[in-house]
């Protein structure tokens, strides 16, 4: 099994990571069950 | 997406390389009414400004969710008009994930992005004709049927 994926849990931070490494950002709303 | 899509080694080495993963419950003031959340998984695109480029809703599998999150960037790079980029990745789905859900509307896309980039438009009827080719009852080849007539 590979790394886990790395999770952001706020926005301006995924934001400011999608702008430093040239990334876009795929947001997932989800059930936390 | 946690039991099966998520562990698989592909898809974490895929999103923790290639896109920046956020992860928000479906009830999150203000982002759920924000971006009109109404189920889940519902998995949005967005560039670096927030704004939306691709949205999926329910389970996706390994094989199905790293051609998606393809598209999105891909569309990223359509609607900010870097074409370039656009159609590099659009051209990584072909290649490598030539017979995925998302693979007829990257074909389409595909010959939109290089028309665009070069105002010609034999792209457009090769991408008519290999939608016709291969996936003859798709969406994506009803909606290039024009381009037949390029």
């Amino acid at each position: 099994m590979g790394n886990p994926v790395k999770w952001e849990t706020e926005l301006n931070a995924a934001l400011a990571r999608a702008k430093t490494e040239n990334k876009p950002v795929l947001m997932d709303f989800f059930n936390p069950g | 997406m946690d039991a099966v899509t998520y562990p698989h080694p592909d898809v974490s080495a895929f999103i923790n390389g290639s896109v920046v993963p956020l992860r928000l419950p479906f009830d999150h003031k203000p982002l759920a009414e924000q971006f009109q959340v109404k189920w889940t998984p519902t998995l949005v695109t967005l560039d670096a400004d927030g704004k939306e480029h691709h949205r999926t809703v329910g389970f996706l599998p390994p094989e199905e969710l790293i051609p998606s999150l393809l598209l999105g960037k891909a569309k990223v790079g359509f609607d900010l008009d870097n074409f370039e980029s656009a159609i590099k990745t659009l051209e990584n789905i072909l290649k490598a994930h030539p017979k995925t859900n998302s693979a007829p509307e990257a074909i389409f896309l595909h010959g939109v992005s290089r028309y665009k980039s070069t105002h010609d438009a034999k792209p457009l009827k090769e991408a008519y004709e290999k939608l016709q080719t291969e996936y003859a009852d798709s969406e994506w080849t009803q909606r290039a049927y024009p381009y037949r007539l390029l």
